[in-house]
């Protein structure tokens, strides 16, 4: 028996983690939900920066990847990001075996399955750091693990989740082998690595860890402590390179998906991004010369989140650029056809879905289906507006459920856990939710460190 | 991090939910990380206004004042309660009065939105009683 729950939750630019209670789930209590202070700088410590950048002589994790790519990036350098990305590749083995590009690794020496072990290593160490800097976990206890992913290639999870809880086992080995030393902000030097890390790999044992999907995780976040929360749901997920759209059932103790529910479309957040910028270098008439679009580009870049919010929240936003001023509407926005067309898709997309939903919670005898959007687009109002839409026939009927739940709010957080609620709910829905609801689970013990005190290397 | 079946001693419920402080600590802060650059930028959006020599200059920077704002506001969870304008029946409980009044008035329009966070109402909606249709 576990003391407490992990999850880990591979953002495509930070990775974030939180813990809570065994069973949880069943004795619900918000303060007892911890999510993970992972990174060691930086004002938001619950971001850790997915990031790791090959130097000269030493190889860097997080924030300091970043910043030294950023010092290097006149010299075609460039961090490896985007873990996620990679790991949901229809060929993962392949991917992982595939030498870095040069713009990653000048010195050839790392195949991608290397960086990534080693920011799962550098991950790893970082979350002993945060449990033992937690007055309440660093108490002691056994910790069972789990990682959140989106539902990567359907119907071959636990063929995936094989090849991710060996390269958490080959991370969990090298971290043995290194101790604190990845945490240093200097890295760790090729030397270092190369002695290192074959005797990591020879070592490695696959780790005891549960897969559970994204919007599973949004689900349990979701329905904790409701009485009556009814066993069907409709999860949509806008991200920054798609939106998913994912139904689930409850059937006893048991959360399974209903796969012919599934869509992913390929526009989201970065596509929404595109058309503001484009939109915004139609009106700005006095950016002419190709040098000034592309400035002004790079700057509405630098700021899009801002600007997207204040467009999705008030419905305009004004800029500035070079002294003169651009008012932009979110009506601006839907004169772009390329963008009526992913609302008319993501419509057709959501209403398959439900139909789907709604068919197997009636046949099921359920009165209802909750509805709820996640992700970095939950509040854009178009999606709320789907999730909120009345419904012809009344039975089952659908009910929306915030982006934020409820119990967030709560007393004990003061104020404080609601604001940055959306960027650590799927590794918090994740530590909450039953093992039920785990879409795989490695079936082989792992290298056991049971008894072992947290954050001692 | 251990991982396993071997257990370690059990810590009372009041044990585990002790020393919340370091925690909504470091969630406050991120929260404000986000909301004093907002802020940042509010106070230097209201000098801008208040310097304006052009109306239309004005008009700019008291926008993006407020957009400076309800971002800052958004960073700290703060939502508006209310629509600008919004028609409604009087509740004293619920509204503000912004106005003298003889009589309690039974329909109101929000002159200004309230605020909240979570549900707990922070400033309550500042309301005016409706002004009666003149006859013509």
């Amino acid at each position: 028996m576990s003391d407490w729950t992990l999850c880990i939750d591979f953002g495509t630019a930070f990775s974030k983690a939180a813990v809570a209670p065994s069973g949880a789930w069943s004795r619900f209590d918000p303060a007892n939900v911890r999510p993970l202070m992972l990174s060691a700088e930086g004002p938001n410590t619950f971001l850790l920066d997915s990031a790791v950048f090959v130097d000269e002589d030493r190889v860097l994790f997080g924030r300091g990847a970043l910043s030294e790519a950023e010092a290097q990036a006149e010299n075609k350098r460039a961090a490896l990001r985007s873990f996620k990305t990679l790991l949901s590749v229809s060929d993962l083995d392949r991917a992982l075996n595939t030498n870095a590009p040069t713009t990653i690794d000048p010195h050839r020496v790392f195949q991608l399955r290397d960086l990534i072990v080693l920011y799962l290593a550098y991950l790893l160490a970082s979350i002993d750091r945060a449990i033992a800097a937690d007055p309440t976990l660093a108490q002691g206890g056994v910790f069972a693990r789990r990682y959140a992913a989106p539902a990567w290639r359907a119907g071959d999870s636990a063929g995936m989740h094989e090849v991710i809880v060996r390269l958490f086992g080959e991370a969990e080995a090298f971290r043995t082998i290194i101790g604190k030393r990845i945490l240093s902000p200097d890295g760790l030097s090729l030397r270092t690595i190369s002695d290192a890390l074959p005797k990591a790999m020879d070592q490695a044992e696959s780790l005891e860890m549960g897969l559970i999907y994204e919007a599973t995780a949004a689900a349990a976040y979701t329905s904790v402590g409701l009485d009556g929360a009814g066993s069907h749901m409709i999860v949509v997920d806008m991200g920054a390179g798609t939106t998913d759209i994912a139904a689930l059932a409850r059937l006893g103790p048991r959360t399974i998906e209903l796969p012919e529910a599934r869509v992913t479309l390929k526009q989201a957040g970065d596509f929404i991004d595109r058309v503001i910028a484009n939109r915004v270098l139609d009106m700005a008439k006095w950016a002419k010369r190709e040098q000034d679009r592309a400035e002004l580009w790079s700057v509405l870049m630098h700021q899009m989140a801002d600007i997207k919010e204040a467009i999705m929240a008030d419905g305009r936003t004004t800029l500035r650029n070079q002294g003169r001023s651009i008012t932009l509407t979110f009506k601006d926005i839907e004169k772009d056809g390329d963008f009526r067309d992913f609302q008319k898709g993501l419509r057709e997309a959501y209403d398959h879905a439900l139909a789907i939903v709604r068919d197997d919670a009636r046949a099921r005898g359920s009165s209802e289906v909750q509805a709820i959007a996640v992700g970095g687009g939950a509040a854009t109002p178009f999606i709320q507006d789907l999730i909120r839409r009345k419904m012809e026939a009344t039975r089952p009927r659908v009910v929306p459920r915030p982006a934020t739940p409820d119990w967030a709010h709560a007393r004990e957080f003061r104020g404080n856990l609601a604001p940055v609620f959306p960027q650590l709910a799927i590794s918090i829905g994740g530590a909450l939710a039953p093992d039920s609801m785990l879409a795989a689970r490695t079936s082989r013990p792992a290298n056991d460190r049971s008894g072992t005190p947290a954050g001692r290397d | 991090m251990s991982a396993g079946k071997k257990t370690k001693p059990k810590k009372s419920a009041a044990r585990q939910r002790a020393a919340p402080g370091v925690l909504t600590d470091a969630l406050a802060e991120a929260a404000w990380s986000e909301a004093d650059v907002a802020l940042a930028q509010a106070l230097a959006d209201f000098d801008e206004a208040e310097t304006a020599q052009k109306k239309g200059a004005r008009q700019d920077a008291l926008e993006r004042l407020g957009q400076a704002l309800s971002r800052a506001a958004r960073k700290r969870g703060l939502s508006r309660v209310g629509g600008l304008d919004e028609r409604v029946a009087f509740d004293a409980d619920v509204h503000d009065l912004n106005a003298t009044v003889a009589k309690t008035p039974k329909s109101v329009r929000i002159q200004a939105r309230g605020v909240a966070r979570g549900g707990e109402v922070l400033i309550k909606p500042r309301v005016a009683p409706l002004e009666k249709k003149k006859r013509s």
